[in-house]
């Protein structure tokens, strides 16, 4: 599921990364076969960072490691999608490709120049709550994309004919993921049918006709609004002398002014959900009909958010997975089904979803994921399924964390939404000591006993 | 949990060195106008991979890295899908997926929850020219994993339970490509450039041919396929040459040889009968789905470089001469690419774009402008540096992860590439010169070998189309027929 736009798709952005995590923790019944595991998992080395804070309110947080000669930096902006201003939505992430245009120093595309064109990459990614831009270069590179990071910080300064143009591409981009794509109407009803009045009910890639009204005025307004130190966080991880690296940020971006304003505070909510709701799309090329049940999740800093991660990937991570070995392999009703703990800064949604096979209605289909979703909460799950899930997380966390993209990339995901960069290590501590009650206790209070959205996805009729 | 990360005493400091840089920032904004230039090159050294070979013919080839306890395995067959026999589509890869669907030990479910118990996953595939089993875990779990990977390609029972299942599951899969029109473009594209060669049917089977597989042909292309003298073993990761091999000997050693001689792998020929420029009519398509493809004959190694060099100025990259000129320059397309996918020693070159559909002739047209530019001119020293920079840069970061160090001497090996070439992969490819791109280009790129799909709402593009390229023949999406060698409808 789409979790966040990037700027292209030809390189892996944060967005990927974060669903490779979450698709390659698994769980399934005992293990039974005369393979199962005799050795106990390795331990996770602790990320060893150093964080701190210029006079200007960035935060800086870095992390030396010298198994590549590459760097990456990475600025991540504490605005997101929440963020459209009213009747844009979708502009956060047309702002977001609107940075890779012309600063009062950099011509337009100048940082493709500075990263492609030495053998680096870049990329950006815009979620619900934050937006990313990361390069990686050869580390002979790093004070220049330094500078570039912050010339673009604080000097922006597009002109009408490249913002039209890259509108243009964003509008592709829009018809590419919602309306070529056969289930992208479903997929990105899915908030817009859920929250009642949290910004976050406003898809994140927008409609034609909000980015159509966009202007150029509001890309100056949003960058003033919202581009500044004191709501960025920069990560540098990879190949650098620590002194030097300093010496660098301190001259760079020490230099970025602190606006006078104050930091625009973001703090909407979405009322309780009184009751049980039902919503039907429909689309012109739908194969097969789909499902998606939400309910309202708990934010990234919540005490539970660990046992709701572990009772996601009991459901869906993997084949050997609940919703998978039940709707796909068994009943085969589905051609897929998944679970997906959406946790947010704000009110996130935890949303089970199936695509179906065999002519099985979107009916059906919701009624086989309650049953599984019921049946564990309702019956603990095993201390060997429990334990595959704990070994694939520490399996995913050595995978993500083998580049530099990969590292910083886990920092900043701590630091922006989770809220304290601590959390890169302790995180991983915090699942192990996940039981099997308190995936019991979570799906309860969160799912059994609280309201829920039904959207079904259907072939519009005649459209065919 | 949420503790702000600064101390409070440090938050003090920091407030009064705040008044001070935003004094200082009014008096001097923006004092750096420059980018600073680079420090010198620290060049990455990639090792070439230690080989060794079992009794029973077995290649085992193993790429040490220290550092991340990781190990990448993959277990290569050397046929895929190009051995699909004409009316049987699909079958290399519906046999692939079906090896780790049940063994004489263990159930799917129990096969999966044994890999994913072990931290990773295991998964297979065919590919068109081989076939394999992968998995990636932690050093502790390399034993089992293998043991895993042995009982699945030497023990796989295709039970008809789950043949019918998978079958299902492939057609189901089939119904959504068939509604995506890049997806859609690219099988018709690859139809046209190959025809009734090895690469002309679509190696995911269609609707017609999926169901005609049966068990006794899954059985046979699996005996045929994986045996210990048509595969190799790859191991990539946190594991020395001779603990691998310890490894390998004892999950592998005493895998037979079958008594009948491996068949040798078809020649690809690009047979190209069919019409050369597609419309597939998609109602209520969001986009237009647009693909340009030549098939490659047979090259060189020096020609494999050549090949990738040219690529990252055309097609590969988001700074690529098409890229710049449907996206960054127009605002056509969120993205517009190209690649050249390796056929062992042949290659399946491709634009692929997804466009609005009015703006289908439009990209036509540009892709088209961009490969004539390429026959034409030689590439200037400033962008050939550049783009091979690029090219370069993403190669070395590819196999900065276990598994994309695994997959890089997988592609070698299926290309009948020596795995040492991963050490001198970047001299090849700082070798190629502007007139060896131009050359190349003007030899196998020309208009005559070009095949151009295009999948979407017909009527907004159509006549646009046909009058640029009036052989342009148009069939409906419901009545395509890729089981056709030589055209698209049905008769």
């Amino acid at each position: 599921m789409i979790r966040g736009m990037q700027r292209t798709e030809l390189v892996r952005g944060v967005a990927a990364v974060l669903l490779a995590l979450v698709a390659i923790v698994a769980s399934p019944p005992a293990a039974s076969a005369d393979t199962a595991p005799s050795a106990a998992p390795l331990k996770v080395k602790p990320i060893v960072y150093r964080e701190r804070r210029l006079a200007n309110g960035l935060q800086v947080i870095t992390v030396e490691t010298h198994t590549s000669p590459t760097v990456s930096v990475q600025v991540w902006y504490h605005v997101g999608s929440r963020d459209d201003p009213a009747g844009r939505s979708g502009f956060a992430h047309l702002f977001e490709h609107m940075m890779f245009k012309s600063t009062l120093h950099l011509r337009a595309e100048q940082f493709d120049r500075l990263t492609e064109d030495v053998g680096g990459a870049n990329n950006a990614s815009t979620g619900d709550d934050v937006t990313e831009y990361h390069e990686v270069v050869p580390s002979n590179y790093l004070e220049t994309l330094l500078w570039a990071e912050a010339e673009r910080m604080m000097n922006l300064k597009v002109d009408e004919e490249n913002f039209k143009s890259e509108r243009a591409v964003v509008e592709e981009e829009y018809r590419q993921r919602v309306l070529a794509s056969p289930y992208g109407r479903f997929f990105n009803g899915i908030a817009p049918a859920s929250y009642l009045e949290h910004p976050y009910k406003r898809p994140g890639i927008g409609s034609i006709e909000d980015l159509e009204a966009a202007t150029l005025d509001d890309v100056v307004a949003f960058h003033s609004r919202h581009y500044r130190p004191d709501n960025a966080t920069l990560i540098v991880a990879g190949d650098f002398e620590q002194k030097q690296l300093d010496a660098w940020i301190d001259k760079y971006f020490g230099v970025v002014p602190k606006p006078s304003a104050p930091l625009p505070r973001f703090d909407a909510k979405e009322p309780p959900w009184q009751s049980d709701r039902t919503a039907r799309i429909t689309g012109p090329q739908v194969p097969l009909p789909a499902v998606a049940i939400t309910w309202l999740a708990p934010p990234t800093t919540s005490d539970d958010a660990p046992a709701l991660q572990v009772a996601s990937a009991v459901l869906a991570a993997g084949e050997s997975s609940r919703l998978n070995q039940s709707l796909v392999y068994r009943q085969r009703i589905a051609t897929q089904a998944g679970f997906n703990a959406d946790l947010r800064t704000g009110p996130g949604l935890l949303i089970a979803y199936a695509i179906g096979a065999g002519g099985k209605s979107p009916g059906d289909l919701a009624a086989a994921l309650l049953a599984e979703v019921t049946r564990l909460a309702s019956t603990p799950p095993s201390a060997a399924e429990l334990a595959k899930v704990k070994t694939q997380l520490v399996t995913a966390a050595f995978v993500s964390r083998q580049t530099p993209l990969g590292l910083g990339s886990a920092i900043g995901e701590a630091a922006v939404l989770e809220g304290s960069a601590a959390r890169v290590n302790t995180d991983l501590d915090d699942l192990q000591r996940v039981s099997g009650a308190d995936v019991q206790r979570v799906l309860r209070r969160y799912v059994l006993g609280a309201r829920k959205v039904t959207i079904e996805y259907r072939q519009q009729e005649g459209a065919k | 949990m949420n503790a702000p990360a600064i101390p409070r005493a440090g938050l003090a400091r920091l407030a009064f060195a705040a008044l001070l840089a935003v004094l200082a920032a009014a008096a001097q904004a923006q004092p750096y106008t420059t980018p600073p230039p680079p420090a010198p090159p620290r060049p990455l050294a990639i090792s070439a991979p230690s080989e060794g070979k079992l009794g029973n013919g077995l290649r085992v080839i193993v790429a040490h890295r220290e550092g991340v306890p990781l190990v990448s395995v993959e277990l290569v067959a050397l046929a895929g899908a190009e051995v699909d026999p004409p009316r049987l589509a699909g079958l290399a890869s519906l046999g692939a997926a079906l090896m780790t669907q049940g063994t004489k030990r263990h159930s799917a479910p129990e096969l999966a929850a044994a890999a994913e118990a072990l931290g990773g996953s295991l998964d297979s595939g065919a590919g068109w020219n081989s076939a394999s089993i992968s998995i990636t875990v932690t050093t502790p779990k390399l034993d089992a994993a293998l043991a895993l990977v042995a009982e699945v390609a030497r023990e796989p029972v295709f039970a008809p339970d789950e043949i019918e299942r998978v079958r299902t599951q492939t057609l189901d899969q089939l119904k959504v490509a068939y509604a995506s029109p890049g997806t859609l473009a690219a099988l018709v594209a690859e139809r046209l450039a190959y025809g009734a060669g090895p690469y002309g049917h679509p190696a995911s089977g269609t609707p017609e041919s999926l169901p005609r597989i049966t068990r006794d042909d899954l059985v046979a292309v699996h005996r045929r396929t994986f045996r210990p003298d048509n595969a190799v073993l790859i191991l990539a990761g946190d594991i020395g040459a001779d603990a691998a091999l310890a490894l390998a000997r004892r999950h592998f050693g005493s895998w037979p040889v079958p008594a009948e001689r491996a068949a040798p792998p078809p020649r690809a020929a690009a047979a190209t009968s069919g019409p050369s420029v597609a419309i597939v009519d998609m109602a209520n398509s969001g986009q237009a789905g647009v693909v340009v493809a030549v098939g490659l004959p047979e090259r060189t190694g020096s020609e494999r470089a050549i090949g990738a060099v040219l690529n990252s100025v055309l097609g590969s990259g988001y700074s690529s001469r098409i890229n710049q000129e449907i996206r960054i320059k127009r605002g056509l397309s969120y993205g517009a690419s190209s690649v050249v996918d390796a056929r062992r020693e042949a290659a399946f070159f491709r634009v692929a774009v997804q466009t609005k559909n009015e703006s289908a002739a439009e990209v036509v047209r540009l892709v088209q402008e961009e490969i004539d530019r390429m026959m034409a001119e030689p590439v200037g020293a400033e962008e050939l540096a550049a783009r091979k920079a690029t090219l370069i840069g993403g190669f070395s970061r590819s196999v900065e992860t276990t598994a994309g160090l695994a997959v890089a001497i997988r592609s070698l090996v299926v290309a009948n590439r020596p795995p040492a070439e991963l050490k001198t992969r970047i001299e090849q490819l700082e070798a190629v010169t502007a007139e060896d791109i131009r050359r190349y280009a003007a030899a196998q790129l020309g208009p005559a070998r070009r095949r151009i799909a295009v999948a979407g709402e017909a009527n907004a593009f159509a006549a646009a189309l046909k009058a640029a390229l009036p052989n342009a023949v148009t069939v409906g999406r419901d009545a395509l027929d890729l089981e056709r060698s030589d055209g698209l409808g049905r008769r």
